[in-house]
């Protein structure tokens, strides 16, 4: 379970590497190019990074917990 | 011993305490002429813009290092005795009145030592009064009661800080904009929508305080 | 799987928001017009960019106006379609203008059947040599505007600067409103703590609180992508951004409170007092105060952004779903973090029983 959203995680990032070069290269021009549509695609890129880092330090907490109380038993 | 009473002597207490032990207050006085002999050798000279924010951020320090002691410094035992002498309520008002006046005082020792070394830029006097009156209430009324608040903590005067600087932020804003408006930085004709805000911010700060209080006194 | 209804609702919600907030197309609008400044008494050519704009498909029943106030207006003598984003716009203008003042600012409209009206506020500027309203008068031609098409499909409002940005009103701003919703939701939760000494509830007021910070860090990070370009830099010392980040502060010292305490029931009650007591300063914060000051926000300084005209029936139509979207998402956050302390406090108890 853990490695698992672990390779998700460093796929997801690997995945959105070429689109945050690209971001730091042409700033400003690419942002502002078709309408910004881009900024808008960068606001919800953000939103989902963050809550899916979020989401994944609260599974570690869970399943960490879950396993300790399982051993107990 | 109605509640009025309570507050009269405990106030009373206070201000005994305070002259039998000089050193607390002398030493608050000496921190704002000190910070201000700084600013002086740092800065030479003032711009009327620059003498209102550092104004109301030397007011800021010496106000927090004045209000810690009220409970943070208090020992234990003496809680306790006070726990069951008065009523809760009493404590707190007389605190928030005595420190509202030592404030105002504060407060008035910066005004006279900032005017000294840069000249004083106010051209409204009434209006900086009424800033000067109501911030020192406010700032007593929320470091009073964040005070209770980290005295119950066990690193306290470091909680006192954390705790206090992002409550007060709103009122400080308030205040710099209403003092700008005295010394003419700021135009326009809202001062006295501003008073009333911030009167308004400070009666809610008290209210709340006072329901919340007996919370925090119990145990 | 039962009581799971509102996590579902929350997530369609936002996909709801998401689906329709980005496929929705925007108004037509006029991008750019160029030249930009002209003299009285002359025949001017405007170049006109458009936006969203299909200017071949109507291109015999374009109209287009040189707005000068509610009343005055002139009419384009010819107008040329380039291709489907460029026009180009004769008008003749008369020696002397209607008005006293020596510059004078006109608004461009643009009319389609097909996509609509474009407008552009304020961006031709016309100076006359010598002022003569009388004469001016008198050789003004008057075109009433009328029967401005409306586009007939779905669509969002268009606004220089903004553009496509207009869509973050559906992913940034909501942040904000679920934040104060869960921030709410924790001080009451708090008041419910001090009404019933139940430990449960301070957990759940500290589970709000944290997903609140969240959200409040998101808000700020998307708020800051967005005013970089529109406004120009990530951090414009609005007030709103700086009220956000002293709100941010005040519920981070509440977590160093609770961190301070080690008898669970002292830190319960001691960190809801400071719950309420916080939430109250933040009042006066996020809406007291900026309408003290100019902000680049709605509502204050006369800017741009979002009005309560702008504000229309469409985007109400996302951003409302949008809010409650995110704070029931927000809710199934919380309901995680106090899982947690909820599993915790059960290995404690194991803990103990050995």
């Amino acid at each position: 379970m853990l490695k698992a959203t672990k390779k998700a995680f460093t796929t997801f990032t690997l995945l959105l590497l070429p689109f945050t070069l690209l971001l730091a290269q042409e700033e400003t021009d690419f942002m502002r190019s078709m309408g910004k549509m881009y900024v808008v695609v960068a606001v919800i890129v953000a939103i989902f990074i963050g809550i899916v880092i979020y989401l994944v330090t609260l599974d570690r907490k869970i399943s960490k917990l879950e396993d300790q109380i399982i051993e107990n038993d | 011993m109605n509640l009025l009473q309570e507050i009269t002597f405990l106030l009373k207490k206070e201000f005994t305490l305070e002259w039998r032990q000089k050193y607390a207050i002398s030493g608050i006085f000496l921190y704002v002429l000190s910070t201000v002999f700084i600013i002086f050798i740092s800065f030479q000279k003032i711009s009327p813009q620059l003498w209102n924010v550092l104004f109301w951020i030397v007011m800021l320090f010496a106000s927090i290092n004045a209000v810690v002691k009220s409970f943070v410094q208090e020992s234990g035992n003496r809680q306790l005795y006070y726990y069951q002498l008065a009523n809760p309520l009493a404590i707190l008002l007389s605190k928030m009145l005595y420190n509202a006046m030592l404030l105002l005082l504060i407060g008035v020792l910066t005004f006279v030592a900032l005017s000294f070394i840069a000249g004083s830029p106010v051209e409204d006097a009434y209006n900086f009064a009424m800033a000067l009156f109501f911030g020192s209430v406010g700032f007593s009324i929320t470091f009073t009661f964040v005070s209770a608040i980290a005295a119950k903590a066990d690193n306290n005067s470091t909680l006192m800080a954390i705790l206090s600087f992002p409550v007060v932020i709103p009122v400080l804003l308030l205040l710099v904009n209403l003092s700008a408006h005295s010394i003419g930085l700021l135009g326009g004709t809202q001062v006295s929508r501003d008073i009333m805000m911030l009167l308004a911010v400070d009666l809610v700060l008290l209210a709340l305080g006072m329901v919340l209080f007996p919370f925090l006194w119990r145990d | 799987m039962k009581n799971a209804w509102w996590k579902i609702i929350g997530v369609l919600l936002i996909i709801y928001s998401l689906i329709v907030g980005l496929l929705t197309p925007l108004r037509t609008g006029i991008s750019d017009a160029s030249p930009t400044s002209f003299k009285t008494g002359e025949t001017i050519e405007i170049n006109v960019q458009g936006y969203n704009s299909f200017y071949t498909k109507s291109s015999n029943e374009l109209r287009a106006w040189l707005k000068m106030d509610s009343v005055n207006a002139l009419t384009a003598n010819n107008i040329e379609v380039l291709d489907d984003r460029n026009l180009s716009l004769t008008f003749i203008l008369p020696a002397y203008l209607p008005t006293s003042h020596k510059v004078q600012d006109f608004t461009l409209i643009v009319d389609s059947p097909k996509d609509g009206a474009a407008i552009l506020p304020g961006g031709i500027f016309v100076t006359q040599d010598s002022i003569d309203v009388a004469s001016g008068d008198s050789l003004w031609v008057n075109a009433e505007i009328t029967n401005l098409h409306e586009k007939e499909t779905i669509n969002f409002p268009y606004r220089n600067i903004l553009y496509e940005t207009i869509r973050n009103l559906y992913y940034h701003v909501p942040l904000w409103f679920a934040m104060f919703i869960l921030f709410i939701t924790a001080m009451v939760k708090s008041i419910f703590y001090l009404r019933s000494f139940n430990p449960v509830h301070d957990q759940k007021a500290a589970a709000f609180t944290s997903v609140g910070i969240l959200y409040g860090i998101l808000g700020l990070v998307t708020g800051a992508i967005w005013a970089k370009n529109t406004w120009g830099a990530y951090w414009s010392w609005d007030v709103k951004q700086n009220m956000t980040a002293v709100g941010m502060l005040i519920y981070a010292a509440y977590f160093v409170l609770r961190a301070s305490f080690e008898d669970p029931e002292k830190r319960a009650r001691i960190s809801a007092v400071y719950n309420i007591f916080a939430f109250a300063t933040l009042i006066p914060l996020l809406y007291v105060v900026p309408k003290l000051t100019d902000s680049l926000h709605p509502g204050a300084g006369g800017n741009i952004a979002f009005g309560s005209q702008d504000l229309d029936n469409t985007m109400r139509m996302v951003f409302y779903p949008a809010i409650i979207g995110w704070a029931l998402f927000g809710t199934w956050l919380a309901t995680l973090v106090f899982k947690i302390t909820s599993l915790k406090e059960r290995w404690l108890d194991q803990q103990d029983g050995f």
